[in-house]
């Protein structure tokens, strides 16, 4: 019970901190304020104009209209965001959208043709790996990732594979289910 | 017959279905709230409480007023007034960018009187506690007495006293709260992450001071909720405020943090009992004291005992107010809490009188019926998971790996209540089911299908379907696993009346009086001469411009209420580091009439995944001297990956006489309370608090190594 007693005022501001872009050496510094950014998103170019800091995720999600992959835990835990980047699994919360300039991004919408599902998809929805389907776009890219690595993996490689996404309605059992399900159908 | 019932041989119903909405959600085409984004949308940001309880001395927003891309700020908790939790609402800010929202958030110039306050219950009910809450920070609750005490542990050969507990924890929605408001004149559009659409634009509209007619909220897809989405909340509220001040739609999602401070939570739940067993087994007395805190000035009740029948028995409940975010219904609310509390204290006694844990149960129960199917699920239950080969209390092989079995019961209520439909055949044969309730990811769009199209005799991708909208015909919150119950009889009823109107169309046609045809296979055909029929489409030509149009809401007769399951659960721990890892779970449930198997079957596996997360990781802990939230995210808030969860074997009891009830929230009661079970029969040590964290398990087994009775 450290606070009390306590009624001496407090104030709970905390200031900016102004990076001082002179005191560095190295990189060249961009921003603050908008750059230019372009990203290679399913194949498609975008041009975008926003502050360095702002997250490959969010430059989908608020300035491109990409809003398939979700955001939820915001710090790299849940894989709600999950994209493919140059061939690797990335959480797109936690990655800049500078920082992947130049490379090829893959989204959850990239990967169905028109009305025709990704047999990754396509497996999630007939043996009904899904729920509220807030998580599922992360976990159909992240079945696609293992499943184009491993066309024929295991049950384990399945599931340390996909260890880096969270469900919380508990669709875990059928998404396995449809990850054994697309195997030998993606192909790597 | 009743006019309205359920079909004897069922095309559709109790099949398995592949969800309407799954290709929306597996290819991100489905927007959900937190993914709306209209023309000119600026995004707002909450300044909230750092501190636990302080006063507000004043708010100045001027600074943030002035900062980059602010277009609207206002101050929610007015100076003088008191925050009563970390995380607390008090002013708000709205910017063209989330990043600039953030900067002006900052630049909100609160200032706080901090007073004393209270982080955990023990702190609350010390003698010594500053009175923090103005009636008290303990409440007495509910209380009841039933048969004679006196006589009942006079009866006993046995008795146990031990104190059970569970902890607090989050609902972890993984779409957050939250929502895009946009004002037109006085009307408001909301696009709101809620399990109450409806009652969501009412709350709206007494909060604006606005006619509910002019607040149209809309949820076609919802990230999860599990009891803590049915209104707008204060973050809804100011949304729509800052939305009319900067003449802007905006979108107000909260945070990770947020949601973990501000958005509800699972009471904790604490009872010291003592219970006495006669020789032969039966229950003779139960007292407990029992306390629990829902937060700063919330309840926290719980059934108990749970189920099994104590003759004589005695409790006494107490709210305890603490200051953190309040509770609000989890999935079973009280259920989890009073059946671990209850669970694990019978395996004691089951040990005092050397019998089977599930021998001792059956002997104990109240009366079978048929929402108390109990005993038939652990003989049932128990040959099916190999129970007779668990072991006596404490595995007895060599090693540091302990496996065991545990079993626990459960029960709950659900029920339908009045939900209203409404249904239009048009002369091109489209079907379309309207009804103002919503999918939350239960499947709720699909089983209307499901219904609809029972009844019309077509396919599933015959009908089409309309939820998630305040506008369409009145229907209430997804709570309670009330929503199959509630909804499906609107729909039955409305769909029949509906057909109805379309064979008084068809039966000139087909030279027979209306109430000799049915529809199914696609045709309305004449009862008993399936060649005499036309087919659906040809029969809705017949309809004309005016289409049919038909009105009609629940009636008793097509849903039940009461639902009973039984789980088993086996669990392996590592005595050397107090690991615990669930390697089977058999869940034994019935829900009524089945609709539809496949996402009936999803939400047991979910009950039962979530319930791990509650036995095994997930905790809000609470800094007992900061009264702040340790863990506000989602790598130190424990929730089960891929690996972590076990083979799951769900078996279904369809009881097609009862009428459908929900299973939302039953499958999750036990799971927590088999395991803490399994656990004890693997180690032999009694762990009477959750969640089974390694460093729990090894201080049980090490107090049982040390010669204490544990």
């Amino acid at each position: 019970m450290k606070s009390a007693g306590v009624t001496s005022i407090a104030t709970a501001v905390t200031s900016v901190a102004v990076p001082d872009a002179g005191a560095q050496t190295g990189p060249a510094v961009l921003g603050p304020g908008d750059v230019p950014v372009t990203l290679t998103v399913n194949g498609a170019r975008v041009d975008l104009k926003i502050e360095p800091r702002v997250t490959l995720l969010d430059a989908l999600r608020t300035r491109a209209d990409l809003t398939g992959n979700k955001r939820v835990c915001d710090r790299g835990t849940c894989g709600a965001c999950t994209m493919i980047v140059d061939g690797r699994t990335v959480y797109a919360c936690s990655t800049l959208a500078i920082e992947v300039q130049g490379k090829q991004i893959r989204t959850v919408e990239g990967l169905s043709s028109g009305n025709t599902l990704h047999p990754v998809q396509q497996a999630f929805c007939d043996v009904d790996a899904l729920m509220c389907g807030f998580c599922t776009p992360g976990f159909v890219v992240a079945t696609v990732a293992v499943l184009e690595k491993h066309p024929n993996a295991t049950r384990e490689q399945i599931s340390k594979g996909l260890d880096g996404n969270i469900c919380r309605c508990g669709t875990f059992v059928r998404i396995m289910e449809a990850a054994l399900k697309a195997r030998g159908v993606v192909r790597g | 017959m009743a006019k309205y019932s359920w079909p004897d041989t069922p095309a559709l119903l109790g099949t398995p279905v592949t969800r309407l909405d799954g290709p929306d959600k597996v290819t991100g085409r489905a927007r959900y709230s937190y993914d709306i984004n209209r023309p000119g949308m600026i995004y707002g940001r909450i300044v909230r409480s750092p501190y636990p309880h302080a006063r507000v001395v004043s708010v100045d927003l001027t600074a943030a007023q002035k900062a980059a891309g602010v277009k609207a700020a206002l101050v929610y908790r007015e100076p003088g007034t008191q925050v009563m939790y970390q995380g607390d609402p008090v002013a708000a800010v709205a910017a063209d960018t989330e990043e600039h929202a953030r900067d002006a958030a900052r630049l909100v110039r609160v200032r706080y009187e901090p007073l004393p306050h209270l982080a955990n219950v023990e702190q609350a009910m010390a003698a010594d506690a500053p009175s923090v809450f103005p009636n008290g920070n303990v409440r007495a609750g509910a209380r009841d007495e039933t048969g004679d005490l006196a006589a009942g542990f006079a009866a006993a050969a046995h008795t146990v006293e031990q104190t059970y507990s569970t902890h607090v924890i989050t609902h972890v929605c993984l779409e957050t709260h939250g929502c895009v408001c946009e004002w037109d004149g006085d009307r408001l559009t909301a696009w709101i992450s809620t399990q109450a659409v409806v009652q969501s634009a009412q709350q709206f509209a007494q909060a604006l001071g606005i006619p509910q007619s002019n607040v149209h909220c809309i949820t076609q897809y919802m990230g999860g909720g599990f009891g803590s989405k049915f209104g707008p909340d204060a973050q809804g509220i100011i949304c729509a405020k800052l939305a009319k001040q900067a003449n802007a739609p905006v979108k107000l999602m909260l945070d990770r943090k947020e949601e973990h401070l501000d958005t509800g939570n699972r009471p904790s739940a604490t009872a010291h009992i003592r219970a006495g067993v006669a020789s032969d087994g039966a229950l003779t007395a139960f007292e407990a004291e029992s306390w629990g805190t829902g937060g700063a000035g919330a309840p926290s009740g719980f059934p108990l005992p749970y189920i099994y029948n104590f003759p004589n028995r005695k409790r006494v409940h107490r709210d305890v107010y603490i200051n953190a975010g309040l509770q609000r219904a989890m999935r079973a609310p009280g259920h989890p809490q009073g059946c671990f509390l209850t669970e694990i204290l019978m395996d004691e006694l089951a040990d005092r009188v050397k019998m089977d844990p599930v021998a001792f149960r059956i002997k104990n129960l109240p009366p079978a019926g048929p929402n108390a199917m109990w005993a038939q699920y652990f003989r049932d239950g128990a040959k099916r998971f190999g129970w007779d080969r668990r072991h006596a209390t404490g595995d007895p092989t060599p090693g540091p790996i302990k496996t065991g079995m545990g079993v626990s019961a459960h029960r709950w209520g659900g029920a339908g209540r009045g939900s209203h439909a409404h249904v239009d055949i048009l002369s091109d044969g489209t079907a379309v089911v309207k009804c103002g309730t919503q999918d939350i990811g239960t499947g709720t769009r699909t089983i209307v299908a499901v219904v609809a199209a029972e009844t019309f005799g077509l396919p599933v991708s015959g009908v089409k379907v309309e939820i998630g909208d305040s506008t369409l015909p009145f229907s209430g919150g997804s709570g309670g696993s009330t929503t199959a119950a509630s909804v499906t009889p609107a729909i039955r009823v409305t769909c029949t009346d509906a057909l109805d109107a379309l064979f008084a169309k068809v039966a000139p046609t087909l030279g027979v009086p209306p109430t000799d045809l049915v529809a199914e296979g696609g045709r309305i055909h004449v009862k008993g001469n399936a060649s005499k029929s036309v087919a659906w489409k040809d029969a809705c030509k017949l309809i004309g411009t005016e289409p049919i149009a038909v009105d009609g809401q629940w009636q008793d007769g097509l849903s039940g209420a009461g639902t009973s399951g039984v789980q088993f659960a086996e669990a392996s721990v590592d005595i050397e580091t107090g690991i615990v890892r669930v390697t089977r779970i058999l869940a034994m449930q019935d829900c009524g009439l089945i609709v539809d198997k496949l996402t009936a079957e999803s939400q047991a596996y979910g009950g039962v995944i979530a319930a791990i997360n509650f036995a095994l990781f997930e905790d809000r802990i609470l800094d007992r001297v900061t009264g702040q939230m340790v863990n506000p995210n989602m790598e130190w808030y424990l929730l089960a990956g891929m690996s972590d969860v076990p083979a799951i074997d769900i078996v279904l009891n369809n009881m097609p006489e009862r009428g459908v009830i929900g299973i939302g929230e039953p499958p999750t009661v036990s799971t927590a309370s088999a395991i803490a079970n399994a656990v004890r029969n693997a180690t032999g040590a009694t762990i009477r608090s959750l969640p089974l964290h390694p460093h729990k398990v090894l201080a049980a087994i090490e107090q049982v190594r040390a010669g204490g009775t544990n």
